[in-house]
């Protein structure tokens, strides 16, 4: 019973907060920030823990799975282009997984974190799943990896098309991997406006970076902490 | 039954269907991440093997595209469980959760701005490189000035 209500009220909030979006294009009203807060509001209006909410949740979680896999349509339909820029898009992905380690790494050294929220933000930006195993590896909390996850792909779907503007990023090439390296799938998100070229190159961005990531941040951790 | 409903209940089908071929890919994936123990998502696996069956011809894309398509419409949704959990965390309402949630902010908006510029420098030769090699092959080398 839960399932149903949970599945049926986050499809019928989704559907109703994506039609308010088409006449309120404002970055701040995208489906996923409306639907996350009216949701995790009820919740803590209605006092029902994340677990039992979660119950229903999962079947919704679920499909993250096979739409994940559907990313490989707009990547084979843009495979002249991801091919024609291999290089600036291997070199941009590794850029920006260096980067985004070693700004968080350096930013909360100056804070002053204990070690294991340094190690549970460091894969932030990798796509969830990845990114909470990775948390694990290293020795930091995985659902908290998740959050930070979140957060991270919250940045780049509301502040990146700002950042994207203001430093006139205004290649499909360079928006992609700018966005899908450093906000995953959220990031897709808000990509999929621009265009199937943005998208696609994005898409690959994020699995690429999954991959180095899975790699990098052990090491990274190994040589830095 | 009037035609149009015959098109619509079709395309629902087909959706569905499509939808089953990238859940067998998913499950592939699963089991290849299971079976080597790799530190990566079965679905990133899944993702990989469905490209490169397309891009050898080995596997129609006719046979996904509408229920892919479908999948990537609606992708928000199935991060909303994911996000929802954040309720989970009542300490990030401490002011190091909020540094930290500042840092996590800055870092990413650093990492596009960044990687956004250097992309964009990096393809700008990659492009230039490339028409250089086929003025070149051309045998018009010789006449550009730069």
């Amino acid at each position: 019973m839960i399932e149903l209500i949970v599945v049926l009220g986050t499809i019928g909030l989704f559907i109703l907060f994506t039609k308010l979006y088409q006449r309120f294009p404002h970055p701040l009203m995208i489906p996923l920030v409306t639907t996350t807060i009216v949701s995790a509001v009820s919740l803590l209006v209605f006092n029902i823990p994340y677990s039992t909410y979660m119950v229903g949740g999962e079947w919704l979680q679920k499909m993250l799975g096979p739409a994940v896999v559907a990313l490989a349509y707009p990547l084979y339909n843009q495979r002249a282009i991801i091919m024609k820029y291999k290089v600036s898009i291997l070199s941009g992905i590794i850029l920006a997984m260096v980067i985004g380690l070693v700004t968080i790494f350096v930013m909360l050294k100056w804070i002053g974190v204990k070690e294991s929220w340094m190690l549970t933000a460091l894969p932030k930006s990798l796509t969830t799943p990845v990114g909470m195993q990775v948390s694990e590896t290293i020795g930091g909390i995985p659902p908290l990896t998740a959050v930070f996850v979140m957060i991270a792909g919250f940045v780049g779907a509301i502040i990146g098309p700002f950042v994207l503007k203001y430093g006139k990023i205004d290649s499909a090439v360079s928006r992609g991997v700018a966005v899908g390296s450093a906000s995953h799938g959220v990031g897709l998100v808000k990509l999929r406006e621009y265009g199937e070229q943005e998208l696609s190159v994005g898409s690959l961005s994020m699995g690429l970076t999954a991959i180095i990531g899975a790699f990098l941040c052990p090491l990274f951790v190994y040589l830095f902490l | 039954m009037n035609e149009n409903f015959t098109m619509i209940l079709m395309r629902v089908v087909r959706i569905i269907v499509q939808i089953g071929i990238l859940n067998i890919f998913y499950y592939i994936g699963v089991g290849i991440v299971s079976y080597l123990h790799i530190p990566l998502p079965g679905s990133v696996i899944g993702l990989l093997l469905l490209a490169l069956l397309l891009n050898f011809k080995l596997m129609k894309v006719e046979y996904i595209q509408d229920g892919a398509g479908f999948l990537i419409g609606v992708l928000t949704l199935f991060f909303i469980p994911a996000t929802v959990g954040i309720i989970d965390y009542p300490e990030l309402m401490s002011t190091t959760g909020l540094l930290i949630i500042l840092a996590v902010i800055a870092s990413t908006l650093i990492a596009i701005y960044v990687t956004g510029i250097l992309t964009q420098l990096i393809e700008k030769r990659e492009v230039a490189k490339k028409e250089q090699a086929v003025t070149i092959e051309e045998g018009k080398g010789e006449l550009s000035v730069d």
